[in-house]
């Protein structure tokens, strides 16, 4: 059985003349300097991995300082990369010696960080290295999966109130529409629909039915984005770095007996790891948009009953896919802005103020006579929102939702 | 006086690596200096040690600027080679890519990165005091007549002459400005409170830290996310430190979440328990950070009066990337912040959110007078106690 230094070495270039580093005049040549270092212990027998992962750290630390220096759009591609080698270099200096699991799971950890926060490097070496790492993490067997599932069982049988949806305001069903169908009755009017039975072949929904346990063994040692507290106009809202397992056990199963709202939300979980994404397939109204297929961003929306998406519009159509759990959701069209009261800042003016499901009609009276539709999305449904459309999103149990942002 | 340096010395920017390897890698034990350690004399050609009065330092470089004779300057750190072309340099001022050095006609600003036979920008000034430059002396880097440098193109920014800059202090994105009357002004990036305006803006233009009004300072300075300023002795109960900005590695002294929680997972990991095992323990962990809420502070957007160390006036501040340090009237040296490059001088790679004075200088019979930071490293000019009136 091949160790698992030999399976690292075996996908990184043969030797050092091999490996690339280049840079654009962003990088200042000091920083160039200590990459080449780690790029020298790499390939030379003699040094210790306490040195290589030293200098793995002055790259990272550097790197960090830059892509924390204003705004996320305005930080220089170079500097994402150069984290990200900063990434690969730690991640050998933790593999060289048989490590335990414990060591494991700070590499995966640390290809996590170098894939959500670095840019893909030497053909995306991060995603195949942690592959690697995954299937090492599963070959030493850590199952804990028999207590949980009492503990799922106990989630399952938790009955929620669902909301009574009053037909006259019910967002319209239909099964299966042809492409033109869809087009021509809601896509071209911009006409929020549900759509049924589009997405029966999805394995996650039948051959890989996704559970807490599934996703577990698929993700559990991953390091995934979870945003925390309420909704994102409060106050303590902030976002935190948790693996897949840690999320589950502190806001999906609340071990610690907290009280705190946690929502893996908004996440491209499916790039990150490849496997779900063969779980899923891309809608095919898709191919109705302007854009490119693989233009298409496919977030994924994972956490307890409760969590709240306040109401706010996007500038791109959207497929909401329900696979595990239910919602309820509430649409107003982007005509009734004016009775919706969108925040004036410039980061929050997506933004409704109004707290849906429990208005206060003195600061914001027009509300009361907005027009809507709703709903209860359940698994299989898809809800088409048309592009800014309003919509109100909260979770009314254990929920898995997949949505396709499109144009 | 005698210069130490303590922090990241991967370059060799605080002492020389001694002994290269075959492969030419920093030493480990060389790359983290924890403790106070004297800058090596330099000597001159005619064999006279060089009297350092001013330093400053770049991530990866520090520039010591000779206070007699000569007046040169003697580059430390990453492709350092000595400058001949600097005699006459009356300040120096570096950054990571660019040296900017000033003479009594002339300022310019030189690539470190290639090995250029003339400098990136220059200008001449006239021995005319008729400038925004209010000190005696002449320019003070990066502030110029009627402006300020900086390390990119076009390297030049004018300064309104109204504003009558006396300091100016370059943080990680933003600019910290003092003026004549005592007035702090901000600008630059504002994504963590480092403008003390309140908010999270970012400013383009020189805007007062209204908070401060009202009281004069005497100086400031700027670290990556944070700032800092004193209060001017020569009024009432001055000799106060104010800072604001980021607190993520507690360098504004303040209570920071993310120390907390790394201390507390050391002591778990030291008792031997694993978090995910003992359900009580991560619950008891919860509800100690819960009781601790209101305490933390990851951004102070505006100024706060920092307690350093009871009846003790604060002289001087300066700022690294992460980290902050101050000199007290009695000759302490205190530091605080991000600590994990031994920036901090406590003989440790631990990160403090609270001020700690540096031992190392009260053990030596010491007294500090000068306090400068690199990005992540410490750099104190210190007089035996008994040289002090000599």
């Amino acid at each position: 059985m091949a160790s698992l230094w030999s399976k690292i070495s075996a996908v990184l270039p043969a030797s050092e003349a091999d490996f690339p580093l280049q840079f654009s005049d962003t990088v200042q040549q000091s920083v160039v300097e200590v990459l080449k270092w780690c790029r020298r212990q790499l390939y030379s027998g003699a040094t210790s991995p306490g040195q290589a992962a030293l200098n793995a750290q002055i790259v990272l630390d550097v790197s960090w300082e830059k892509l924390n220096m204003g705004t996320w759009r305005h930080v220089d591609k170079e500097w994402r990369r150069v984290y990200s080698y900063g990434c690969l270099f730690k991640v050998a200096a933790l593999c060289h010696e048989d490590p335990l699991v414990e060591r494991l799971l700070q590499a995966v950890r640390t290809c996590d960080l170098g894939l959500l926060m670095g840019a893909a490097i030497m053909d995306d070496i991060l995603q195949v290295i942690v592959r690697i790492l995954q299937s090492e993490i599963r070959r030493s067997g850590e199952e804990e999966h028999q207590r949980d599932r009492a503990e799922v069982k106990r989630i399952k049988t938790e009955s929620p109130h669902i909301p009574e949806i009053k037909d006259e305001c019910a967002v319209p069903r239909i099964k299966c529409p042809s492409l033109e169908t869809f087009k021509t009755s809601f896509l071209i009017p911009l006409r929020p629909v549900i759509l049924e039975g589009i997405i029966d072949h999805w394995p996650a929904l039948n051959k890989h039915p996704w559970s807490v346990e599934y996703l577990r063994s698929v993700a559990g040692c991953r390091t995934v984005p979870v945003e925390v507290g309420s909704r994102y106009t409060d106050e303590n809202w902030s976002q935190t770095l948790l693996t897949v397992d840690e999320f589950i056990d502190k806001y999906i199963l609340k071990k610690d007996g907290g009280n705190v709202s946690g929502y893996l939300a908004q996440h491209q979980l499916f790039e990150q790891v490849p496997e779900l994404k063969e779980d899923i397939r891309l809608p095919d109204y898709c191919c109705l948009g302007e854009r490119d297929e693989d233009e298409v961003t496919v977030n994924a929306w994972f956490g307890p009953g409760g969590t709240v998406s306040p109401l706010h519009q996007d500038p791109q159509h959207n497929f909401l896919a329900q696979v595990v759990g239910s919602k309820y959701i509430r649409l107003y069209s982007p005509e009734d802005t004016d009775r919706l009261y969108p925040h004036q800042s410039q980061l929050l003016h997506n933004t409704s103020q109004v707290e849906v499901e429990s208005p206060d009609f003195e600061r914001f009276p027009e509300f009361a006579v907005a027009p809507y539709l709703e709903c209860v999305l359940w698994p299989g449904d898809v809800l088409f929102i048309p592009v800014r459309h309003w919509h109100y999103v909260r979770s009314l149990e254990l929920s898995f939702s997949v949505s396709f942002w499109w144009s | 006086m005698r210069w130490f340096g303590f922090g990241f010395n991967a370059f060799g920017q605080i002492c020389a690596q001694k002994e290269k390897s075959d492969e030419g890698e920093a030493n480990t034990t060389e790359v983290k200096i924890i403790s106070p350690t004297e800058l090596s004399t330099t000597v001159d050609g005619s064999g006279c040690s060089f009297k350092t009065r001013k330093i400053q330092a770049s991530w990866s470089r520090r520039v010591s600027l000779r206070g007699d004779g000569d007046r040169c300057v003697f580059l430390a750190g990453f492709k350092s080679f000595p400058s001949a072309e600097s005699s006459g340099c009356t300040d120096a001022f570096i950054s990571e890519s660019h040296l900017t050095l000033a003479f009594q006609d002339r300022i310019e600003t030189w690539n470190l990165q290639e090995e250029d036979k003339t400098p990136s920008w220059n200008m001449e000034i006239s021995a005319q005091p008729e400038s925004s430059v209010s000190l005696p002396a002449g320019v003070n880097l990066p502030l110029a007549p009627g402006g300020y440098i900086t390390s990119k193109p076009p390297f030049y920014y004018h300064l309104s002459a109204q504003l009558k800059a006396k300091s100016l202090a370059l943080g990680g994105g933003h600019a910290v400005l003092l003026t004549a009357a005592g007035d702090v002004y901000t600008w630059g990036l504002g994504s963590h409170g480092q403008l003390g305006h309140g908010g999270l803006a970012s400013e383009e233009k020189p805007r007062v830290v209204e908070a401060l009004c009202g009281m004069p300072m005497s100086s400031v300075a700027s670290g990556g996310w944070h700032s800092a300023c004193i209060s001017d002795i020569f009024l009432t109960e001055g000799g106060d430190l104010y800072v604001w900005g980021w607190n993520e590695s507690g360098q504004l002294g303040l209570p920071s979440r993310g120390l907390w929680r790394a201390s507390q997972h050391k002591s778990s990991q030291q008792s031997g328990e694993k978090p995910e095992e003992s359900g009580t323990s991560l619950d008891g962990e919860q509800q100690e950070e819960d009781k601790h809420e209101e305490v933390f502070i990851s951004i102070q957007a505006f100024p706060a009066l920092l307690d350093v160390s009871q009846s003790c006036e604060i002289q001087k501040v300066s700022c690294g990337s992460r980290h902050t340090a101050v000199v007290t009237n009695t000759g302490d040296l205190y530091t605080w912040g991000w600590g994990e490059y031994g920036q901090l001088g406590h003989q440790t790679l631990m990160s403090s959110d609270e001020p700690q004075r540096v031992e190392f200088f009260k053990d030596e019979q010491m007294r500090v007078i000068d306090v400068v930071c690199g990005t992540w490293n410490t750099f104190a000019a210190a007089i035996k106690k008994d040289d002090a009136y000599s």
